[in-house]
């Protein structure tokens, strides 16, 4: 059964182990920071600039959820929306390195780090991409390896 | 969670109450954080293999973790109502494990619980420990949503600090040769 809305982008069959994604970059301002926050993270030290100094952050940083948030957005925008992606499988190993202080740019790449047919539904395949994300001054913020479904060519005509 | 790291009891159950999605937080949500068709158009997502609009698996696990930080503000005013001082909470280092199961359709109830599995001190932030926290989300049919493992800081309430650190500390205080360590470090 073709699926039309991703028809005509790349699947499972053209992925190859070792490519590397560029995310792009994402500026990560005090509004977005305290947004998040007080809907998903209301910490006061992702609110309230005086009690992040106090804290073991060291000053207003991004909820890990958000940073989290914010790489799968760059992913999206520049991998998963020209893919017949069929969903996450969830990830492991989320590692917050080093917190997003307000005025930070973050950025860094995906690397496909496994590609196979999925034993349930063969008309997928899962593939676990390595999420190296830093900021401008090249110091790593989060790892982690995710595990996303892909349609295969060949589920799609069968 | 809201108790000491030394008065954290292995195995409770921690029940951080439900949340009802919407269609609007799902597609506000993807909008920001992960625009894929099957998160942000009920009509195009007819043709996913979800048959309809789903929830972001990120928007479930930050929902999720809203829960468990009102839990833990509504234990800490709880406490101090008994004049009790309530343990502190730091950063989470990491996620050891996210599994996505069911997905979230509008009009889904999920409801959170929390089990702290294991603890130990901090071996890299004197003064801390680490809590390995599972978190479950379960519709109202009873289906697994999301199971993960969460790693999570907690204060130490017996935990004096070592004389070398102390005065590590004091001297960091200094205008002359506060700076010069910090940049060190």
């Amino acid at each position: 059964m073709t699926n039309p809305v991703t028809e005509n982008r790349r699947h499972f069959e053209d992925l190859t182990l070792g490519e590397v994604i560029d995310l792009g970059h994402t500026l990560v301002t005090k509004d977005m920071i305290t947004s998040f926050a007080r809907e998903f993270d209301p910490f006061p030290f992702h609110l309230d600039e005086a009690a992040a100094k106090a804290s073991l952050l060291g000053g207003l940083a991004s909820s890990g959820w958000q940073t989290g948030a914010l790489s799968l957005r760059m992913l999206v925008d520049s991998f998963l929306s020209k893919l017949a992606s069929a969903g996450g499988l969830g990830f492991t190993d989320l590692r917050w390195k080093s917190p997003v202080m307000v005025g930070d740019t973050i950025g860094g790449t995906v690397t496909i780090a496994e590609l196979r047919r999925s034993e349930t539904h063969p008309q997928w395949g899962i593939m676990a991409l390595d999420f190296d994300v830093r900021n401008q001054n090249g110091k790593q913020v989060m790892t982690m390896r995710l595990a996303n479904m892909v349609e295969t060519r060949e589920g799609a005509v069968a | 969670m809201t108790r000491w790291f030394e008065d954290i009891i292995l195995d409770e159950n921690f029940d951080l109450g439900s949340h009802t999605f919407n269609a609007d937080e799902i597609i506000r949500f993807a909008t920001l954080y992960d625009p894929q068709y099957f998160h942000l158009d009920a009509e195009a997502a007819k043709h996913s293999h979800f048959g309809g609009l789903v929830a972001s698996g990120w928007h479930t696990v930050s929902i999720g973790h809203r829960k468990m930080v009102d839990t833990l503000f509504a234990e800490e005013d709880r406490l101090r109502a008994e004049g009790k001082e309530p343990g502190v909470s730091g950063p989470s280092p990491g996620v050891n494990s996210m599994e996505f199961k069911a997905p979230v359709r509008p009009g889904d109830t999920v409801s959170y619980q929390l089990v702290v599995t294991d603890k130990r001190a901090s071996n890299s932030i004197p003064g801390w420990g680490l809590l390995f926290n599972r978190l479950t989300a379960v519709n109202q049919r009873g289906e697994l949503v999301y199971s993960a493992d969460l790693v999570g800081f907690s204060k130490l309430r017996d935990y004096t600090m070592p004389l070398k650190l102390r005065v590590l500390l004091a001297l960091t205080k200094l205008p002359v040769i506060g700076p010069l360590l910090k940049r060190r470090s």
